[in-house]
């Protein structure tokens, strides 16, 4: 009875509807491999591009304006600039006319408003041939900063200095003869 | 255990005759059983013996009268100058004493103590909101870097003498930046005008010279 119980049950004819147990094992691995497929794919290689992060702006410590002067003797012999002086600076000439004497005609040639970085060094370029670096060493009392200047003439460090500048009381900087003239540096540091 | 160095200090004392009479008889009894110990002490025995005999108990100081004059002489100079200081902290406590007692005293300190705060009040004014530099480098020596402070013009003002002059014939150009972008990873700057167009790139060479590009 038994044999031919079991013999029954091991010939009974598999409906079309079930699976056999070798396919069901394929398909299993082959869902385990796609799946695992896909899991790492969307991990490590995303199908889009991610949105673009919006650069960082840098830390600035304040805001410096610089600008290069000529200053001659003779209206004539101005280059014909027509750089203008900004609001702030409108006794610029005026100022600069009672240090350096005899000159007493000055026009910018130049001029530059630079964020003073607090992390890497700036540039304040207000001419190819004259420019200046500046690295922020830290606030100073009465809203003034602490600063290494450095003068370049192309590729030529003129002068290193350590200054201190407070808005409204400017750094005149006395550079090459040029032509009947002279070339000025004017570093002014601006209001918070 | 004794070390050796125990058992020198000891033949010292034994040879200098400075032991006890117990120490001594231990001591010798040590030497009875050390003959190295013994033969050490026969030889230092004869050395002090021989020393003894041709050296003299006491030797004079050469020209001890000068030397003992010349000490005295110190002492008697540090003396009086130890004297004269106290006599001028006297004296000056003194006459300190003696201005108090002046009558128009009063008046001069109250002048003085104005002047020092008008002063005070002066300096803080002036110094503060007031660019300084504190030090110049030039690395040219013909250059010579001149600070000082124009009060007619507010401003502080940085001399460069002996800098060789721009040729006329060059011409400057000049920019008019509005703004400046710096990438930290490149060492680069850019300069833009006011219309966002770029107007040069300043960048570091190899030899950390900054150059300008267009």
């Amino acid at each position: 009875m038994m044999n031919e119980e079991f013999r029954m049950t091991k010939e009974y004819p598999i409906p079309k509807s079930e699976v056999h147990p070798r396919k069901a094992w394929l398909r299993a691995w082959c869902f385990l491999i796609l799946s695992s497929f896909l899991i790492l794919n969307s991990s490590f290689c995303p199908a889009q591009q991610p949105a673009p992060v919006p650069a960082k702006k840098p830390a600035t410590d304040g805001k410096v304006w610089g600008a290069l002067v000529y200053a001659t003797t003779d209206a004539a012999k101005l280059t014909g600039s027509s750089e203008k002086a900004p609001e702030n600076q409108k006794d610029l000439f005026g100022r600069l006319g009672k240090v350096f004497m005899p000159y007493t005609h000055f026009e910018i040639i130049g001029q530059h408003v630079q964020d003073v970085f607090r992390e890497y060094e700036s540039w304040v370029v207000p001419s190819r041939d004259l420019f200046l670096k500046i690295d922020s060493k830290g606030p100073a009392p009465d809203g003034g900063m602490n600063l290494h200047l450095q003068v370049w003439r192309e590729q030529q460090v003129l002068v290193k200095t350590d200054a201190v500048l407070h808005p409204g009381s400017p750094l005149f900087i006395g550079g090459p003869k040029w032509r009947d003239g002279q070339l000025l540096f004017v570093l002014d540091l601006a209001k918070k | 255990m004794k070390t050796p160095s125990d058992e020198n200090h000891d033949l010292i004392r034994w040879l200098d005759g400075e032991m006890t009479a117990d120490e001594r008889r231990t001591f010798e009894a040590t030497l009875q059983n050390d003959p190295e110990l013994a033969a050490e002490a026969e030889s230092m025995r004869q050395l002090s013996e021989s020393l003894k005999t041709h050296l003299p108990a006491e030797m004079p100081v050469p020209h001890a009268d000068f030397f003992n004059s010349q000490i005295q002489v110190r002492i008697a100079q540090m003396d009086l100058d130890e004297a004269r200081e106290r006599e001028k902290a006297a004296a000056s406590t003194a006459s300190w004493f003696s201005w108090l007692r002046m009558p128009w005293l009063a008046g001069a300190a109250a002048a003085a103590a104005a002047f020092a705060i008008a002063g005070l009040v002066w300096t803080q004014n002036s110094s503060s909101g007031t660019s300084t530099i504190a030090s110049t480098y030039t690395p040219n020596p013909a250059v010579h870097a001149q600070v000082f402070h124009s009060s007619d013009a507010q401003a502080t003002v940085l001399m460069l003498d002996g800098l060789e002059p721009v040729p006329a014939e060059k011409k400057i150009v000049g920019f008019r930046v509005h703004r400046a972008e710096s990438d930290a990873e490149l060492a680069t700057t850019t300069l833009f005008d006011e219309n966002g167009a770029v107007l040069a790139v300043v960048a570091m060479n190899a030899k950390g010279q900054p150059t300008l590009l267009q």
